[in-house]
């Protein structure tokens, strides 16, 4: 299911925005010191282990007054390394934490956006396609607004550290598709 | 036109009037940033005009001194009432990466056609603001960015008039110029609110043999600065107005309807004394037969009976600079929209010109055509903007960035 990988270089971008594994840098957070995974993220400084390319987030002022509870992350996450890596949520500033979330087809035959418990492989020097409709990324309980043109950060939880990540927020009418929060049992 | 092709500096039209002083004109050979003057064999980059691409990155924005594309669009919008000057900034975030992106063929992020933005079509699209944008950034309004005066001939209606911000498309491909204008669109839409478009189009197979002719069937955009070298100042704003603006430019738009129902009733020769240029050739009508469009008028030459030969109330005589500063780059496009009940045509033009300072350069000019020019009796100013031209993002720059230092 974690299907639509492609070549990294095939979606090379004008907007890189990325962001280094926090292990890789010794900067940003007090907590990604605190995971002692964090440096086997960073391939070497210069080439950061996983990146978003031309990440972006559904910006609140194209929601509905009174939906903006949570917002989804799209991109090409790249990965530099040689190890797969595995991307299974994370946190951001912006709200309460940060899910992977899928796209299925539910029992009546309509597209619905569920968690993916087992999170997203991102192969070893490869990408994984988040985007509307399919795989992305949602960041959930949203505590303020994520304006047009200004940027959201996202510290992705890996099984090779904490990774932060930032993302462009765009008006975007799409990505409405109805949202299924726990998989029930039964399906 | 071939005037760049012979090398050097563009020919001259220098009117033999009493105000010589006006000086020295390029004939329209547009060179700048695409390379190719007009009629020239295409460089091996435009092979495939499809997936030509022009320069979005440098000291001036695309779309201005570089030869018009066969489509453009032009778009105005008002920013919405809450947008403050950090608004403004992350305006430009998102037009600098979607033009950018879409100028090259990427397609902007949010793009789910991006086949439509993979034919680039040498699209331009050209960002300019209006006084209002100006002064919610915190940054000094220039003197010449209002409203054009009011003039006796115009008409002009409010939905062709102002803004706060413009979007000026231009490309190849009617598609092209579509998907771009709807993808910027939605891009802002939260911050902006649409005020008015203006389509319109040039000669699709414009070149040598085939020159500009506006749906009056004149040849048009003969007479133009030499905004490549000598007359680079009259186009480009300089250090004598605001910082943020050196580089930048000036466009006046001018939505003029033609009356073509009354135009129809007009014989040739008349056509031709009312611009004082030639149908066919769009020589001036004092050039000895043969010229070309770039020969010289004569504006002294007087007929046997002691008449002016070009018309004192002759386009090209009311228009002509009576001083060297009274010229502008016109970049002109045809519309022709939809008749409106009761009408067989909904046409004119789409005058754009741009410059570094209307008031100087451009307002005497349309002052005097206003005062008199025979075209006005089948021409009205329907429509009337005047926008600042940010200048061109440089490396790791945003549009409109300066306005913010
Ligand atoms: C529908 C309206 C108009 C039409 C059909 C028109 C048409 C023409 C034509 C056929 C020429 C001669 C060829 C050339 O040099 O391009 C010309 C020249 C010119 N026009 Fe217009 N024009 C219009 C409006 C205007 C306006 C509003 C202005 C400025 C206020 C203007 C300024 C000029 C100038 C500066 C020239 C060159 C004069 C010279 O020979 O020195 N035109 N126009």
């Amino acid at each position: 299911m974690h299907a639509r990988t492609v070549l990294a270089g095939a979606c090379a971008g004008l907007l890189t925005l990325t962001l280094a594994a926090c292990g890789g840098s010794g900067s940003s957070t007090s907590d990604a010191t605190s995971t002692p995974a964090a440096s086997t993220a960073s391939a070497s400084a210069s080439a950061p282990a996983l990146t978003l390319v031309d990440g972006w987030a559904k910006s609140t002022d194209s929601m509905p007054a009174g939906s903006m509870s949570m917002t989804g992350v799209f991109g090409t996450l790249t990965n530099a390394t040689d190890k797969d890596i595995q991307v299974t949520g994370g946190m951001s500033p912006a709200g309460s934490m940060v899910e992977t979330h899928e796209t299925v087809k539910n029992a009546s035959g309509t597209m619905q956006m569920q968690k993916d418990l087992d999170g997203f492989t991102v192969p070893a020097g490869g990408t994984f396609v988040l985007a509307p409709g399919a795989n992305h990324l949602m960041v959930m309980g949203l505590t303020q607004e994520l304006k047009v043109g200004s940027e959201v950060t996202l510290t992705l939880d890996t099984d090779s550290g904490p990774v932060e990540v930032t993302a462009s927020v765009r008006a975007f009418p799409g990505a409405q598709e109805s949202y299924v929060p726990t998989p029930s049992p039964s399906q | 036109m071939t005037a760049t092709t012979t090398g050097g500096p563009a020919r001259r039209g220098l009117l033999a009037s009493a105000a010589g002083a006006a000086g020295a004109f390029a004939l329209a050979g547009w060179s700048a940033s695409d390379g190719s003057p007009r009629g020239a064999p295409p460089r091996p980059q435009d092979a495939d005009p499809a997936t030509s691409v022009r320069p979005f990155r440098g000291e001036h924005q695309g779309g201005i001194a570089d030869r018009p594309q066969t489509y453009a669009a032009f778009a105005a919008l008002d920013l919405r009432p809450d947008v403050d000057r950090d608004a403004v900034r992350r305006l430009f975030t998102v037009l600098t990466d979607d033009i950018e992106r879409l100028m090259t063929g990427a397609a902007p992020v949010t793009d789910q056609e991006p086949e439509l933005a993979a034919v680039t079509a040498g699209l331009t699209v050209t960002v300019g603001v209006g006084p209002a944008l100006v002064a919610r950034a915190g940054a000094t309004v220039p003197a010449w960015l209002a409203p054009l005066p009011a003039f006796s001939i115009d008409r002009i209606e409010e939905r062709w008039s102002g803004g706060d911000l413009l979007l000026q498309l231009c490309a190849e491909s009617p598609t092209t110029l579509a998907h771009a204008q709807r993808r910027l669109l939605t891009a802002i839409e939260p911050l902006c609110t649409l005020r008015w478009v203006q389509r319109g189009f040039r000669e699709p197979f414009e070149g040598e043999h085939h020159p500009m002719r506006n749906l009056m069937g004149q040849v048009d955009g003969t007479v133009q600065p030499e905004v490549a070298g000598r007359d680079a100042g009259l186009l480009w704003c300089g250090d004598e107005g605001p910082a943020w603006l050196v580089g930048g430019s000036a466009l006046v738009l001018r939505r003029i309807r033609m009356t073509l129902d009354t135009w129809d009733r007009v014989d040739r020769l008349s056509r031709e004394n009312a611009i004082g240029r030639r149908l066919d050739t769009g020589a001036p009508v004092t050039a000895p037969a043969g010229a070309t469009a770039t020969a010289i008028a004569d504006l002294n030459a007087k007929d046997s009976l002691g008449f002016h030969v070009i018309d004192d109330g002759a386009h090209l005589r009311r228009a002509h600079a009576m001083a060297p500063h009274e010229r502008f780059l016109r970049r002109p496009y045809s519309y022709d929209d939809a008749p409106t009940e009761g009408s067989l045509s909904d046409s004119g033009l789409l005058f754009a010109a741009f410059m570094a300072d209307p008031v100087r350069q451009f307002v005497p000019v349309q002052q005097r055509l206003a005062d008199k020019d025979l075209l006005n009796l089948w021409t009205t100013p329907v429509g009337s903007a005047v926008f600042a031209i940010l200048p061109g993002a440089r490396d790791g720059e945003l549009l409109g960035e300066r306005l913010f230092a």
